[in-house]
């Protein structure tokens, strides 16, 4: 048990856990964006996975910025996809979403396929690059904290970084500036903003759109910096996961960063655990955040009857 | 008074060659679509295509792979059917195959495998496992009103880490380290139909569930009911009907057919063990299948006849030429998507009328704005 | 020169609706115009048609003397008018000011200017003293302050002409003093406000000239000073003699529904149905009078077994159904015809057979052993289909097929197909054309005649005057008349009461009431 308590409150340890949370908290904000829009984007998953791919594809190529750029671009493309046949051709929007989802599974598989000259598991023979590591071992110079905030703060990839500061800025863009609050509008009571004026269609759109980029900008971290290169699948449920973290944090940014941190947790411990535990099965940790998710899907479903229940209605 | 059933009747001839031929005019894009994608990326495009339109009837091995794949298809169409006809987004059906393989490998695998039993108890425990299953979801939405599409998500996911689990950890190995479990014995493994080939006692399930799950929704008055709930469940609480209990039990059912497909997996020809990850995806494509056949039960048997064709097609594409069988996941993709909107063979050309004109639009709403 | 005139507007809707004929509007600059006229009159599609919403199939509007077509409310709203609905459009959770400055927010570089728009949102309530707080979010407001926040939006993109649709139907009486200071200020200031009514006090109190439509037409301008509450009321209704349809005598001394101390309280927590005692007896139809929302729905939807009630007991055919389901009221001999048959009464998706027997799936006739007798479904369907004469392809077709009128020959086929006990009735002919509006009526009189006991509940006074045996005028949720129907009944004496002028002594209304 110290061994665990040990581990787990290691430098080491934190780093793990911010590399395993960054790809589900960039996710996260996704379905936040798309969910207070008010579409359930059960996309996520496809999105990621075919922003993985194009990252990893693109790296081969051109400098890893470039690449990280064009996981973005792949996921907003799709999200503009998304957007065409639920709005413009009136499909439902999950069928939609599903629609994308197969169509990553199979056609990752099948550019990957392509890119590689016939490898379908692995990018394995694409020497594709990595996003950079933050470098920030001169903290250590710092007396008596230095060396701990050196340990705690190197080491970690751009994305991270600039998840942290996409927390903030999607809090401000929805709740400090007029398009956030078109588009809470929008996703709460269209009607309101529809008699304002506000087109709502294209709001709606464009959240699909910022969904999906975030989206892909989380699978570029994924497939350039917690792996580096892409296997079939490699996003394993992390965007369903991350639809469960929008709910779980509460339709809130600060909540998204705190659900996708614990679920980034579990699968860190995932990691670990099995090095320290014999007895305790990986596959089971992992299944963590699934069973967490419906618990909190079923305990804010009773608080929302409570709430309503109080009101008098049955 | 005698002309009426006739009008009756070919209104719904012309509803139905109009669905028809929607699902075909989809089939062709997507096709034409996934040719371009071959023909650009491929050194022998059209061997390829060959190979994806005529191999599948080759020969009597590849025939019967592909009636296997009708059979498993046929069941995943029909339990995404059942939840669609009650406008039920219940996503589930993958988990559900996991749990009901897990559920028959335990009674394959005990010494009532070994028995005559091997195969009817395997089967049913597969059933009620894949029943309990779809039920969690349901049961979620009737009392809490937790939404069925997420829950149901999460559910799958659990299934596949448990099955990873079990097979790694639990359940008897040939030998260390291998992901599958011991072979079961022959009692408790579908016998093949015709020999040589891969056609066992699936197709036969599934032909027996398109006429059990078309008679429940058309012949009884739970169907009805269900039915009723999918078009206006106000008007079905109007009626006097339980909307909460008709959803819970569609999502219950069509867990029972999730896990019969997990059975079929485990204790068919293919396998006859189990592997981790042995779904490879299909349970999603049963969404396809019921889409293109509006949930019909009778109708889903035909589109999985053609779709598992082209899945075969793929297979063996990807075998015998350098285009890799994945190409499916985009026609599979397009269809969904051209079927479940409101494409209409003549949309495409308006759409390309329209396009300039739209796009005013929204400029002019603009300046109005301002 | 008016401010704004409507000349001529004429709007049929695809269904073939007629909702206005030839309707002239002229309005003066700074003054409050009513424009009043009974339920279905088509006053809210002629509001409609002044802010965009609908465009009009004939007529012009002349705007400060110029021709102006409005083809979106934006274009409305830009022209400066500004129009608060019955139902607002704000959305719940977003503060006052963030509903206010919606769509058209002031700004500090990307940010919302926060103090600027509260400043504003303050600057407005203080110039036209409506009185509201801009910083709570609007769900916790009570609904008189959120019509405020819905003036203020339209103030705040400069409206210069207001239409309120029926704004004080939703008010408590100190609120509706309250909006009309805030009217008088709002035309103190220059402003033209337009308001729809029908409740006659009001408009008598807060408009300069009043507007008169019935069934799709202008029945009259007038100067407010030169007419009285009863020169208005005979305006709105007409003089025509309604139709009165022939009944038989029948033996009405078995008392079939007791309603005792009802009280229904809806989802915002207002007791809408407050102590209701009510009794219907076999072979005579019971009329529930009333301005729509005063809880002749409710009453309804309670003793059906669709809505929870707060208090009270309801028997039906002497057993008490306060606990019962819905189908085991229907077991019972109850039968409805709801409201809304697109939205509540059928499944326009499913086939005309299946809607004809969808309230019957529990009856051995049609299923046993859980099994769908199709022959017997399929004959009933012919059955009703022939005796009802819709006009259908067949009954598998599809409902949402079918006209209005035969849609709701469908509902009112299934209902009436057995003999009720009890037969609850919702506004059984809204947008039915006459042909099938007879027909219906003679249908539910049929059902009368046969032994039914009926609770009829309309909208149209003269439908109601045309059916009823007794007729119970309802008020806030409670019982403030009752009559026996009798040839000298007018709707002017009715009108009385709807509009909450006066009270029956109970006494006065022991008399209808056994």
């Amino acid at each position: 048990m110290m061994e665990l308590f040990l581990t787990v409150f290691s430098a080491a340890f934190f780093v793990t856990v911010i590399r395993t949370t960054t790809p589900l908290l960039l996710a996260t904000l996704g379905g936040l964006i798309a969910d207070l829009g008010g579409a359930l984007n059960v996309a996520l998953e496809g999105m990621m996975l075919i922003g993985c791919l194009t990252a990893v594809i693109v790296s081969v190529y051109a400098p890893w910025y470039v690449a990280v750029l064009a996981g973005l671009g792949a996921g907003a493309l799709l999200g503009l996809i998304m957007a065409f046949f639920a709005f413009r051709l009136k499909a439902d929007i999950i069928l939609v979403g599903f629609a994308i989802n197969i169509l990553a599974a199979g056609g990752t598989v099948f550019a990957l396929a392509l890119a590689t000259g016939g490898d379908k598991g692995t990018s394995i023979n694409l020497q594709s690059k990595a996003i950079p590591a933050v470098d920030l071992s001169f903290l250590s110079g710092i007396p008596v904290v230095g060396p701990t905030l050196s340990a705690f703060l190197s080491g970690h990839s751009v994305l991270s970084w600039l998840a942290a500061i996409l927390v903030f800025a999607v809090w401000y863009f929805l709740y400090r500036t007029p398009w956030g609050l078109w588009l809470r509008g929008v996703g709460e009571y269209p009607a309101a903003p529809e008699a304002a004026g506000i087109p709502v269609n294209k709001i709606r759109t464009w959240s699909l759109i910022v969904s999906g980029a975030l989206a892909g900008l989380g699978g570029a971290q994924l497939a350039m910096f917690n792996y580096v290169g892409f296997t079939r699948d490699m996003t394993a449920g992390r965007g369903f996961i991350a639809l469960g973290a929008v709910l779980l944090g509460a339709r809130h940014p600060v909540g998204a960063l705190l659900a996708a941190l614990l679920f980034g947790a579990f699968e860190a411990l995932a990691v670990v655990m099995p090095g320290l535990f014999n007895d305790i099965p990986a596959e089971l940790i992992r299944a963590i955040p699934f069973v967490v998710t419906i618990a909190a899907l079923v305990l804010f479903s009773i608080r929302a009857q409570r709430a309503l229940a109080l009101r008098g209605v049955k | 008074m005698s002309t009426l059933p006739a009008i009756d009747r070919s209104s719904r001839f012309k509803t139905m060659r109009r669905e028809v031929g929607r699902a075909l005019g989809a089939l062709v894009i997507a096709l034409l679509v996934a040719f371009v994608v071959v023909l650009l990326t491929s050194k022998a495009p059209f061997e390829a295509l060959n190979v994806l339109l005529t191999q599948p009837l080759s020969r009597p091995r590849t025939i019967g792979l592909w009636i296997d794949d009708i059979a498993k298809l046929t069941v995943t169409g029909l339990a995404f059917s059942l939840v669609f006809q009650a406008r039920q987004f219940a996503m589930g059906v993958q988990g559900q195959v996991y749990i009901g393989a897990l559920a028959a490998t335990y009674v394959a695998l005990s010494p009532l495998g070994a028995s005559w039993a091997g195969i009817p108890l395997g089967i049913a425990a597969a059933m009620l496992a894949g029943a309990f299953y779809g039920f969690i979801p349901g049961i979620a939405k009737a009392k809490l009103g937790a939404n069925e599409i997420v829950s149901s998500l999460m559910l799958n996911y659990i299934a596949i880490e448990l099955c990873n689990y079990l097979v790694r950890a639990n359940l008897p190995k040939p030998q260390a380290g291998v992901l599958t479990t011991n072979d079961f014995p022959d009692s408790a493994v579908f016998p093949t139909l015709v020999a040589n080939t891969r056609i066992d006692l699936s197709i036969i399930f599934a032909l027996v569930a398109v006429v059990l799950v078309w008679f429940a929704l058309y012949r009884t008055s739970w169907g009805l009911k269900l039915r009723l709930v999918g078009h206006n469940a106000r008007f079905a609480e109007y009626s006097g009907i339980k909307a909460t209990f008709i959803m819970v039990s569609a999502m219950t059912a069509s867990g029972a057919l999730g896990g019969l497909l997990g059975s079929m997996f485990v204790q068919g020809q293919t396998y006859g063990k189990l592997t981790v990850l042995f779904e490879g995806g299909l349970a999603f494509e049963g969404i396809l299948v019921a889409i293109v056949a509006r949930s019909r039960p009778l109708a889903v048997p035909i589109v999985a006849i053609f779709y598992a064709y082209l899945r075969q097609g793929a297979q063996l594409m990807n075998i015998r030429t350098d285009v890799p069988a994945e190409v499916i996941g985009i026609v599979t993709a397009i269809i969904i998507l051209l079927v479940s909107s409101s494409y209409s063979l003549n949309f495409i050309t308006r759409l390309f009328r329209r396009g300039p004109a739209a796009s005013a639009a929204p400029a002019a709403a603009g300046g109005a704005a301002k | 020169m008016a401010l704004l005139e409507a000349i001529g507007i004429g709007k049929t809707y695809p269904g073939g609706v007629v909702a206005n004929d030839g309707v002239n509007l002229v309005i003066e600059p700074g003054e409050v115009h009513a424009v009043v006229g009974e339920n279905g009159a088509g006053k809210s599609t002629l509001m409609k048609i002044l802010f965009g919403i609908e465009q009009p199939n004939a007529g012009t509007l002349l705007l400060d003397g110029k021709p102006v077509k409005f083809a979106n409310p934006r274009e409305a709203i830009d022209a400066g008018i500004g129009m608060v609905f019955q139902h607002f459009s704000l959305v719940p959770s977003f503060s006052v000011y963030e509903n206010v400055v919606l769509g058209s927010e002031p700004k500090a570089g990307i940010r919302l200017d926060r103090h600027k728009a509260i400043a504003e949102v303050e600057a407005l309530s203080e110039k036209f003293r409506l009185k509201v707080d801009p910083l709570p979010p609007v769900r916790t407001l009570p609904v008189g302050q959120q019509q405020r926040v819905e003036i203020l939006k339209a103030l705040y993109r400069n409206a210069r002409i207001l239409i309120l649709d029926e704004p004080t139907a939703v008010l408590a009486p100190q609120e509706v003093q309250e909006l009309f200071v805030a009217i008088r200020s709002l035309v103190a200031q220059g402003k033209t406000v337009i308001f729809i009514a029908h409740k006659l006090p009001e408009v008598l109190e807060i408009s300069d000239s009043i507007t008169v439509m019935r069934q799709g037409k202008t029945v009259g301008q007038v100067k407010t000073r030169e007419v009285t509450e009863k020169s208005l009321a005979a305006m709105m209704v007409g003089r025509e003699v309604s139709l009165r349809v022939e009944r038989k005598a029948t033996d009405q001394s078995e008392r079939v529904a007791a309603v005792t101390g009802l009280r229904v309280v809806n989802a915002r927590g207002t007791e809408v149905v407050a102590g209701l005692d009510l009794n219907v007896h076999a072979g005579e139809i019971v009329g529930l009078v009333g301005v729509e929302g005063n809880g002749q729905a409710e009453t309804l939807e309670a003793i059906t077994g669709l809505r929870s009630i707060a208090g009270g007991d309801i028997q039906v055919a002497g057993r008490n159904v306060s606990s019962m389901s819905v189908l085991e009221r229907r077991g019972l001999g109850l039968a409805s015809i709801p409201e809304d048959r697109i939205a509540e009464g059928l499944a326009t998706g499913a086939s005309v057979a299946e809607n004809l027997v969808a309230t019957r799936l529990n009856d051995p006739r049609y299923v046993r052993s859980g099994l769908l007798d199709l022959k017997a479904i399929r004959a009933n369907a012919q059955k009703l289909i022939e005796r009802f004469s819709i006009r259908v392809g067949g009954p598998s077709s599809a409902v949402g097929t079918l006209s209005g009128g035969n849609m709701q020959k469908v509902v009112v086929a299934r209902e009436l197909s057995e003999q009720p006990k009890l037969l609850l009735v919702n506004q059984p002919t809204r947008g039915v054309d006459l042909g099938a509006t007879q027909f219906i009526w003679r249908t539910i009189t049929d059902a009368r005649d046969a032994g039914a006991a009926v609770l009829l509940s309309s909208a149209d006074l003269s439908e109601l005057l045309a059916l009823s045996d007794r007729l119970i005028v309802l008020y806030r949720g409670k019982i403030v008349a009752a009559f026996i129907n009798q040839p000298d009944l007018s709707p002017e004496t009715l009108g009385a009461y709807m509009l909450g002028l006066s009270t029956q002594t109970s006494e006065e209304m022991q008399v209808a009431l056994k």
